[in-house]
């Protein structure tokens, strides 16, 4: 159960050849992969090198910038892992994004190549596609920094902020992972319910197991069936990395099928709650472990034993400390590019915007919520203030609430009742689905306080006078 | 049945059904009618809201069980 047996004790390092050397090394038979079929390695350094051929034709160099704007797929990691090798700097964009957020996104990175799909996807409960990449050179600008990795996140001023991440960063949180107790172990196999795009699936599920040796599975749906059929595929020793949501999924199965190869299930974001860790332990009798980390900076801390629930143990390599209610995660570096909201960081000091507490006798921290307006849906952050901004910025919304209440919420003033009808769709243009109100309602007006501020508490909200449709 | 996941009441189930509700709610009519609900792509995207759903729904189960 320990990896120290494997784990070097010195971190490893990084070389211009990390890609190569910390990802891509193997025996060619080795199964690495498993998008729908089985990928060894001999076939993703084949796909890689398909892919730096095109980029590199494409004028993409050491220091270059490209993007990524492909769903979780083989094209998306080889992709990803030829742009590396070559030394250019990837941008990740989330495929739900509307073309509006793509642009605007690309209109701020301007990165030299995008890599983007062919055809529309199939919709509905997949947890990766088969799509057909295309790669085009645009008139970008190279990197304007050294990092490997940018991504996007929801911002509360509106305009999302810039998350960098070096190569070097990037190493070490592998690193992290290798000495953590509790991982999938080099010859495990991993079945991957995350999104690969982001934090968890990439760094946790893609990274990782790459470098460890150890068999990312993606499940052809994200049914319970077709994750516990995943599982049942192959007879090492399995790790279901998820959300919280995942786990509630697959707890609601009130006889699962015996499957001794089925180890643990690890979650990120979120804590899962008691009830359902309670029923996911009984009814598959392995190991619910639960991760707290941020794309900043990848994995800070966990309970990969669900020893300490609802507290977790910050990760080797990591130094968190409480100020003032909040977390604060030591980074030398600002995680931000271009301007950024100076309280994000400050003199070596991640904010979180996380409320919790650290016990200084046992080093244990425990999450208690977020200080901000962010949300989160399905595992991904969403800022309610980019929501409730874009939704008073459209025509005829004379004021907007945004709310989380189980969904997102929405309430707006819009007095002509033809404005109104085309909110719906006006949204859908300007925010991925994932960001998106639940539900709209129209009311008469919002509620206030005494000083014209206005109103956020849901049952305040609820009694707004909904205006009658003309 | 869309109420049981996150433990809302059913006033709190809105119209629009997200991905993740989505595999909710197929899993607990598998569970509840004890057959696999086998939906392509066209199907599973007419089931974004509740009242596609429930047409959906109606159709799959007034189906004989089988393949």
């Amino acid at each position: 159960m320990s990896n120290t047996g494997w784990a070097t004790g010195a971190p490893l390092t990084t070389t211009p050849d990390w890609v190569d050397e910390l990802l891509l090394a193997g025996d060619d038979r080795d199964v690495c992969l498993h998008f729908g079929s089985p990928v060894d390695r001999a076939a993703l350094r084949h796909a890689v090198a398909d892919r730096e051929n095109t980029l590199r034709r494409l004028g993409l160099a050491r220091g270059g910038a490209i993007a990524l704007r492909l769903p979780p797929s083989l094209a998306y990691a080889a992709n990803l892992l030829a742009a590396w090798r070559i030394g250019a700097q990837v941008a990740l964009l989330d495929h739900r994004l509307t073309a509006f957020e793509t642009d605007r996104a690309l209109d701020r990175l301007q990165p030299q190549v995008v890599v983007s799909f062919t055809g529309t996807l199939p919709g509905g409960l997949r947890a990766f596609y088969d799509v057909t990449d295309v790669a085009q050179a645009r008139d970008g600008h190279p990197a304007a920094t050294g990092h490997a990795v940018i991504q996007l996140s929801s911002g509360s001023t509106g305009p999302s902020k810039v998350i960098a991440r070096t190569a070097e960063q990037l190493v070490a949180e592998i690193d992290r992972y290798t000495r953590m107790d509790g991982v999938p172990l080099p010859g495990e196999r991993v079945v991957l319910l995350a999104s690969v795009v982001h934090v968890l699936g990439l760094v946790g599920g893609l990274l990782y197991c790459l470098h460890a040796g150890v068999e990312l599975v993606l499940p052809e749906r994200l049914t319970v069936d077709a994750i516990l059929r995943a599982v049942a595929a192959g007879d090492a020793p399995t790790t279901l990395l998820g959300v919280p949501f995942h786990t509630e999924l697959l707890a609601s199965n009130p006889n699962p099928p015996k499957l001794p190869q089925l180890k643990r299930m690890t979650t990120g974001g979120e804590l899962v709650r008691a009830e359902v860790a309670q029923r996911f332990t009984d009814r598959y009798g392995i190991v619910l472990g639960n991760m707290y980390g941020m794309t900043e900076v990848g994995v800070i801390a966990t309970d990969l034993f669900g020893e300490h629930r609802p507290s977790l143990m910050p990760a080797p390599g990591i130094t968190v400390r409480e100020s003032g209610g909040e977390l604060l995660i030591a980074t030398p570096e600002s995680p931000y590019v271009g301007l950024s909201d100076p309280t994000r960081w400050v003199d070596g000091w991640l904010h979180t915007k996380d409320a919790g507490r650290v016990d200084p006798a046992t080093g244990l921290m425990t999450v208690l919520g977020r200080l901000d307006s962010q949300v989160s849906v399905g595992g991904l952050k969403v800022d309610l203030t980019e929501v409730e901004h874009t939704l008073a910025a459209l025509p005829g919304v004379e004021s907007a609430v945004v709310v989380y209440d189980g969904g997102i919420e929405a309430y707006a003033v819009v007095p002509d009742a033809a404005a109104a009808a085309t909110l719906e769709g006006e949204l859908a243009v300007r925010l991925a689905p994932y960001k998106r109100p639940r539900v709209l309602h129209i009311v008469e007006q919002l509620p206030r306080t005494a000083t014209g501020k206005l109103v956020r508490d849901h049952a305040v909200l609820r009694t707004a006078d909904a205006k009658p449709a003309t | 049945m869309l109420a049981s996941y996150g433990e809302r009441s059913p006033e709190q189930v809105r119209e629009r059904i997200d991905s993740l509700e989505l595999a909710w709610l197929v899993h607990q009519v598998e569970q509840r009618h004890g057959r696999m609900l086998d939906l392509d792509d066209d199907v599973l995207v007419r089931m974004t809201t509740v009242t596609g759903a429930v047409e959906v729904l109606a159709e799959v189960l007034a189906e004989p069980a089988g393949d």
